[in-house]
């Protein structure tokens, strides 16, 4: 099965050999083994992970919003934003997260600014539970 | 006719700006090499985002109002002119300008309503001095493009759009096509036009499957691409001026260290001809001096 991963500012992978991808999908996890069913679906902020062909452990990625493609042999994935844990800054993300929580918690935000703020922090947290795998 | 002091004040002054446009040059090559980089990244994402638009749209036969097909032309038109913050850049800017004036001229009588939104501080001056005022305008992105920069100037113009007070957006800008050259555009951003013919185009879904499976389901799945799409064409139309911005002043760069250089070697000739004349003028008084001695 092979697996593309993209995001606007850079290519992930491209064509490698996959056995198994694990995403956080629109209902919950969604693990794509060779032979799944055809499938369009959005992706959620949050991590993934996938199993390189002959390798007997996950690597892993945080993404922001995306969706993926399943065909017959392969699986597109499309994402926002794409971060391996070699980008992650604990540091940063750990100041981050307190500065927007404080956010979250003193100012009145409209809808839109409180989703935004609120996926950010989902995705400095998964940041922070991802690095400690490193690939 | 200028003193030797003057000649010399002349020429080290030429050399200080030569340094500086050099200085300049090399800035630019590197940023322009780093903007080609994201346009080049870019392109796999775009592709594969519109094929999978396109073929759910297709396949779906699903229709959304920003990619609504018009029968009659625009009549309430948002322009959006894409220029540079800095200038030293050659004509990049003053040709946005001319093209977007011209086509003012052109089409104020045939359009009901045409406003502007200038990105870019070169363009937003340029048009304030003729009162034109925008409905909305965004300076300050001196710094490298990034998506999620592009993502937000792209939300803003969505909401124009969806007021429903426009039925069209154009945008202006450079766009890239090497370092030496590029060319002004004018696209139609929205409505999206994602070169559908027809929806019963057989041959664009011979490859897809019937029995997809769509989560959570078509509707929803086209208009979260149509909006990222959007998003990503904004990207790409800034990313493209960037680049463009950098060749055009790496160009004007290489050409104003060139002329200084020009310049340069004209004036140390003036200069070793003024000194040579003065010390043949020297020699000329001392001999005479000595001559007239004997």
């Amino acid at each position: 099965m092979k697996m593309t991963l993209l995001t606007p500012e850079k290519r992930v992978l491209t064509g490698a050999e996959v056995d198994s991808v694990v995403l956080p999908a629109h209902r919950g996890e969604l693990n794509v083994l060779e032979g799944h069913t055809p499938l369009v679906t959005t992706l959620d902020t949050g991590i993934m992970r996938w199993k390189l062909k002959g390798s007997d452990r996950f690597q892993y990625a945080v993404i922001s919003w995306g969706y993926c493609e399943v065909y017959p042999n392969g699986i597109d994935i499309l994402a926002e934003t794409a971060d391996l844990p070699e980008d992650i800054n604990l540091a940063d993300a750990q100041a981050y997260i307190e500065k927007a929580k404080s956010r979250l918690a003193t100012e009145s935000l409209n809808d839109a600014d409180f989703e935004d703020l609120a996926r950010s922090i989902k995705r400095s947290e998964a940041g922070l539970e991802v690095s400690k795998y490193k690939n | 006719m200028a003193s030797l002091k003057d000649i010399r004040a002349q020429i080290a002054s030429t050399k200080n700006t030569q340094q500086i446009t050099k200085a300049l040059k090399l800035v630019s090559a590197s940023k322009l090499r780093k903007a080609q980089n994201n346009i080049v990244n870019m392109r796999p994402y775009a592709l594969s985002l519109r094929r999978v638009i396109s073929d759910v749209a297709v396949t779906q036969k699903v229709a959304h109002p920003l990619m609504g097909q018009r029968t009659e032309a625009a009549k309430n038109v948002l322009m959006v002119v894409l220029t540079s913050d800095r200038g030293l850049c050659g004509a990049f800017n003053t040709n946005i300008n001319k093209f977007t004036e011209k086509y003012i001229k052109e089409n104020k009588a045939s359009l009901q309503k045409l406003d502007f939104i200038f990105i870019g501080r070169k363009g937003l001056e340029f048009f304030q001095k003729r009162n034109i005022a925008p409905v909305d305008s965004i300076t300050g992105l001196d710094k490298d493009i990034s998506y999620k920069l592009a993502s937000q100037v792209a939300e803003r113009l969505l909401k124009y759009f969806l007021t429903g007070e426009y039925d069209e957006v154009r945008l202006v800008y450079n766009e890239f096509k090497s370092a030496i050259s590029h060319t002004v555009v004018c696209e139609t951003l929205l409505p999206i036009n994602l070169g559908l013919s027809s929806f019963s185009d057989e041959i664009n879904t011979a490859k897809f499957s019937k029995d997809l499976v769509f989560e959570p389901n078509a509707e929803k799945i086209v208009e979260e691409l149509l909006v990222k799409h959007f998003d990503l064409q904004v990207y790409r139309s800034m990313s493209e001026s960037v680049a463009a911005e950098h060749g055009a002043r790496m160009t004007a760069m290489e050409n104003a260290s060139n002329n200084a250089k020009e310049l340069i070697n004209k004036l140390t000739l003036t200069y070793n001809k003024l000194r040579q004349e003065k010390i043949t003028t020297e020699l000329i008084e001392i001999v005479s001096g000595a001559e007239a001695l004997k």
